[in-house]
């Protein structure tokens, strides 16, 4: 059984079809990459995974379980932890604090009114352990808000990662970044999938971050799936072709 | 924890040295102080920003000096009793309130509180209408204790209250809870797609901070003797608000300097003029542009440099 499967996702607006008749399996361990054209429904997509938005008719199942129904902050606690396409952290603390808050939100005291000295000492603990992982260990120190739009992009990636998900779920990791920028976090993230042990389904419009990273690849074009296979085959797939060059080849 | 334990002696010694007016002035600063602090768990912590923090002291007020009127409860138990009904009522109150956020959040608590206006005008048999409840008693303690019948005696009880209530809001903001708060200060939708149910987490500090408001009323009427509309009135409200950020928002002592500030300029200046409030409103509009982090921001800033 996949971890994560998608059923007949369906999300309409008014008259719009934003996501249509999705069905989508990721097995434990790989990399999915879901990609297409502007307006085709990766985001809307993202949303009806995560639970910002309820979906018009289908059904997200998450390691056998319907998660219908449950708000973001469930599904969150289910093991689903996200990025954000517009990075969104807590400016005024420091990176290591960033982390420190995610990783506490997975512990079952994170409520604890008083005290907390044990709270801390293990949402640190993963918080430092994710922050190493993405190579930010020297500005751990620093408050997010000032740090590179490149170490944001990648702190936020951190955060996600010290809540220990059973799937990271990314939404355009390498949003806004210059094309150097790009480089280095396209290649922290490499040799953080290939430690291997994490199930990752990120968007992303940007091809060579996508075929650099991902192990298999579904395309969308306007809300539906027009080819879902790993990424050699996706390449030369005639569908795909036209989707993006569709107009302008 | 040098300094809190000196400034409590200090303030411990108070009655020995200061005469009786002063202690008058004093003990109403503290209570004022504690409401101010109050408030800061929802301001300076988790930006929540309430135009209505009237009503917890109001409730307060108006609880603790019914029961001290109308039944036999010992003192300290009916100001217990107060604080917990008002934190009791903030449940539902934030309940509702937290259904918007921002500055829909803010006109729901002063709609709340003109409610509780309305409310403490109309229900004559229990409010007392616009005469207010007057004759409020200090009741002896339980155990036959009678030293919260003397002025002095009162005073203790209020810093016991106020010295408590900060410890008890500096673990509360310093533990794992608090760090939630600050993040959804900081950034609410991250804190709640990081698996926080915010909108609970809001519901509980509205509630600490509506008990510990409405401790500070239902400590003002038996102090005063009398509880009336304008404890509820959102002029109050406002100037609460005010307390907190001229003290120094997100600090919890700030605020209890800026009530002791607000008090002492209200009592100097009214004695040159009627128009204090304008002086006043002035002195808060320098503070918002020149000294955003308030009197606590600018002692620390000295101390630091």
């Amino acid at each position: 059984m996949a971890l994560l499967e998608l059923d007949g996702l369906t999300k309409r607006y008014g008259g719009v079809t934003a996501v249509n008749d999705v069905t989508m399996r990721v097995e434990a361990g790989e990399v999915r990459a879901v990609i297409g054209p502007n307006g085709a429904g990766k985001t809307s997509l993202f949303h009806l995974i995560t639970g910002v938005v309820t979906a018009t008719s289908g059904d997200v199942r998450f390691d056998g379980r319907v998660l219908s129904g449950l708000s973001s902050y469930q599904r969150c606690q289910a093991g689903l932890s996200r990025t954000f396409q517009l990075t969104s952290l807590f400016p005024e603390m420091t990176a290591r604090e960033n982390c420190r808050v995610a990783a506490q939100a997975r512990l079952p005291r994170r409520w604890q009114p008083w005290g907390g000295a044990s709270v801390f000492g293990e949402a640190s603990k993963r918080g430092d352990e994710a922050l190493e992982r993405l190579g930010l260990s020297a500005v751990a120190g620093r408050p997010a808000g000032l740090l590179s739009h490149g170490d944001q992009r990648l702190l936020e990636v951190a955060m996600a990662l010290s809540q220990k998900p059973r799937v990271l779920l990314l939404d355009e990791p390498t949003q806004g970044l210059s094309v150097e920028e790009t480089l280095t976090a396209v290649e922290t993230l490499a040799g953080l999938f290939a430690g291997g042990g994490l199930t990752v389904l990120l968007v992303e419009h940007d091809m060579e971050v996508v075929f650099r990273l991902a192990s298999k690849i579904t395309v969308m074009h306007r809300g539906s799936v027009i080819a879902d296979d790993v990424p050699s085959v996706v390449k030369d797939d005639a569908a795909v072709q036209a989707a993006y060059l569709g107009g302008y080849a | 924890m040098r300094i809190f334990v000196c400034v409590a002696l200090l303030l411990a010694m108070a009655p020995l040295g200061l005469p009786l007016f002063a202690m008058t002035l004093l003990t109403e600063a503290l209570i004022l102080g504690l409401l101010a602090m109050s408030l800061d768990l929802m301001v300076g912590y988790t930006r929540l920003i309430s135009f209505g923090h009237a009503a917890a002291y109001g409730l307060g007020a108006y609880a603790s000096g019914y029961l001290l009127l109308h039944t036999s409860l010992p003192l300290p138990f009916a100001v217990l009793a107060a604080s917990v009904l008002a934190g009791v009522v903030a449940i539902g109150v934030a309940w509702v309130c937290t259904l918007a956020k921002g500055v829909s959040f803010s006109m729901l608590t002063l709609a709340f509180a003109q409610l509780l206006y309305a409310v403490a005008f109309k229900w004559t048999s229990v409010t007392g209408a616009s005469d207010g409840l007057a004759g409020i008693p200090r009741t002896a303690g339980p155990f036959g204790v009678t030293v919260f019948q003397t002025k002095n005696g009162y005073y203790y009880l209020v810093l016991v209250c106020l010295l408590g209530a900060y410890l008890f809001c500096r673990s509360l903001v310093g533990s794992p809870f608090g760090a939630v708060l600050r993040g959804i200060r900081e950034n609410e939708a991250k804190t709640l797609s990081l698996g926080y149910n915010t909108r609970l987490y809001k519901i509980a500090v509205v509630a600490v901070s509506f008990a510990l408001g409405g401790l500070a009323g239902a400590l003002y009427s038996p102090f005063a003797g009398f509880a009336n509309t304008e404890l509820v009135f959102w002029l109050f409200s406002g100037q609460v608000l005010i307390m907190v950020i001229v003290g120094g928002q997100g600090t919890l002592i700030g605020p209890i300097l800026g009530a002791a500030f607000f008090m002492l300029l209200e009592h100097v200046l009214s004695q040159y003029t009627e128009s204090w409030a304008l002086f006043f409103g002035l002195i808060f509009i320098g503070f918002v542009m020149f000294a955003p982090q308030g009197i606590w921001g600018l002692l620390t800033r000295r101390a630091r440099a």
